[in-house]
C-alpha cells in the first residue's frame, strides 16, 4: 500500500509540475520586414551602410541599423497608420532623409496566457513623400498581409 | 436529477432498516461507523480575505460503502479573476466532482481517521469575460494601449480527472476536519473562439500542459446511519 501511495504522490507531482507558461515565448505582433534592393538591377539585394529609423509620434530615439539588406521595424497598434523617417548614411554629413508612410487595417488575435494578444495587419499600403532628392527610388509590395516575420513584406529600391 | 435524489433517499432508508436487524451484541467487537458525511470547504472563504478576485462555495460529501471505500462528491460555485501581464479575464461557473476515496490508514480501536487517496471525475459549466487586454508589441513603441473589451464567452464546459490525497481527522464526535491536495488533468474542454479557458471552476488555473491542482480545507459532519464490524 505504501508503494502505491508513493507512486501516486510521484504521479501527482509529474502531472502538476512543469509550470512554464509564465514566460511569453510565442510570436507577438509582427514587425514590418523591409528588404533593400538595387534599383538598377531589381533582382539584386543592395546593402546600406548606415540607416536610422524614427517613428513619428513615438518618444523614443531612432532605431539604428548598420550594413544590412533588411530591417525589422515595429508598426503602431493604436493607429491605422505609421509614419517612418528613414535616414540613409545617418552617421555622415551627406545623410538623406525620406518619409515613408504605411497605412493598414488591424486585427487583434489571441496568442496565449502569457503573451496576451497580438495585432496582425492587412491591406498594407506605402506612400513615399517626395522631396528634392529621394534616396528611396521605388517601393514594391510583396504581401499586403503582415502576420509573420519569416518573409519580407516590402522591397525598397535604392 | 430529483429521481436520483429520491432513489438515494430510498436506498439510504433501506440501509437503516437493515441495520436494525443487526442482532449482534458482543461489546468487545469494534464496530465502524457508517453513514453520510457532509461538509463545506473552508479554503475559498478563508482565501477571500487575501485574494479579492476569487469567490466561491463548495459542498463536500461522502458515503461509506465498505471498511476502506467511500463514494465521494463535491459540488461548488466559483468566480475567479485571472490577472495576467497582458490579459484580465473573469471566469464564473459551477462544477461537480464525483468519485471514490480509499482510506489507507489503519485505525486503532474505534477511531475513525483517514489518510486517503481518491479519484474524481469533474465536470464544470462556466462563462468567461475578457475584461481588458494589452496588445503585445515591440516595447520600443511606448504607447501599448490597454483595450477595454468586455467580450463574454458563454456556454463553456470542461471535463477532467483528478487524483486526491488527503487526511480527515475526527476532532469531536462525528465532526471531521480535513485537508486535501489534488492533481488534475483535463480530458476535454469546449474552448471559446478567439480566446482560451484560462481558468475552470473546480479545476482552477489551467496550466500549459492542461494540468491543474487544488487545495481544500474541509469541515464535515458524519450523519451516522449504522455500525458494522468491518
Amino acid at each position: 500500500m505504501k508503494k502505491t501511495l508513493l507512486t501516486l504522490v510521484a504521479l501527482l507531482l509529474v502531472i502538476t509540475g512543469c509550470e512554464r507558461d509564465d514566460i511569453c515565448i510565442d510570436e507577438i505582433t509582427p514587425h514590418l520586414v523591409v528588404r533593400f534592393y538595387n534599383n538598377d538591377d531589381q533582382t539584386l539585394l543592395k546593402k546600406f551602410s548606415q540607416l536610422s529609423v524614427k517613428i513619428m509620434g513615438v518618444e523614443n530615439d531612432s532605431i539604428n541599423f548598420s550594413s544590412n539588406d533588411s530591417i525589422l521595424i515595429p508598426l503602431k497598434t493604436t493607429e491605422d497608420i505609421t509614419r517612418f523617417i528613414i535616414t540613409l548614411d545617418s552617421d555622415q554629413n551627406t545623410f538623406n532623409r525620406d518619409t515613408l508612410t504605411v497605412a493598414y487595417g488591424r486585427e487583434d488575435v489571441f496568442v496565449g496566457r502569457s503573451c496576451g494578444f497580438k495585432t496582425i495587419f492587412n491591406n498594407a499600403n506605402y506612400t513615399l513623400q517626395t522631396d528634392s532628392e529621394n534616396w528611396i527610388l521605388d517601393t514594391e509590395i510583396i504581401t499586403q498581409t503582415i502576420d509573420n516575420e519569416t518573409t519580407a513584406h516590402v522591397k525598397i529600391f535604392h | 436529477m430529483l429521481k436520483y435524489f429520491i432513489n438515494t433517499v430510498f436506498l439510504l432508508s433501506c440501509l437503516v432498516l437493515f441495520s436494525q436487524n443487526d442482532t449482534q451484541s458482543n461489546d468487545t467487537i469494534i464496530k465502524n461507523k457508517y453513514g453520510l458525511r457532509v461538509g463545506i470547504d473552508l479554503f475559498n472563504p478563508v482565501n477571500a480575505f487575501f485574494d479579492e478576485g476569487r469567490k466561491g462555495l463548495e459542498l463536500v460529501g461522502d458515503y461509506r460503502i465498505s471498511k476502506k471505500l467511500f463514494i465521494a462528491a463535491e459540488l461548488g460555485y466559483l468566480e475567479d479573476v485571472s490577472d495576467e501581464d497582458f490579459i484580465n479575464a473573469t471566469t464564473n461557473g459551477s462544477y461537480i466532482k464525483a468519485g471514490i476515496d480509499y482510506n489507507a490508514y489503519e485505525n486503532w480501536l474505534n477511531m475513525e481517521n483517514a489518510i486517503y487517496v481518491g479519484f474524481r471525475y469533474g465536470y464544470s459549466t462556466f462563462s468567461q469575460t475578457l475584461n481588458s487586454f494589452t496588445v503585445n508589441n515591440d516595447p520600443f513603441l511606448d504607447d501599448l494601449a490597454t483595450v477595454e473589451s468586455g467580450q463574454k464567452f458563454d456556454n463553456l464546459n470542461a471535463q477532467w480527472a483528478e487524483i486526491v490525497l488527503g487526511i480527515k481527522v475526527e476532532t469531536l464526535n462525528n465532526l471531521y476536519l480535513g485537508f486535501s491536495f489534488s492533481g488534475k488533468k483535463m480530458i476535454t474542454t469546449k474552448e471559446p473562439k478567439g480566446f482560451k479557458n484560462l481558468f475552470v471552476p473546480g479545476f482552477n488555473r489551467v496550466f500549459l500542459n492542461n494540468s491543474g491542482f487544488g487545495f481544500n480545507y474541509t469541515i464535515s459532519y458524519l450523519i451516522p446511519l449504522y455500525k458494522k464490524d468491518k
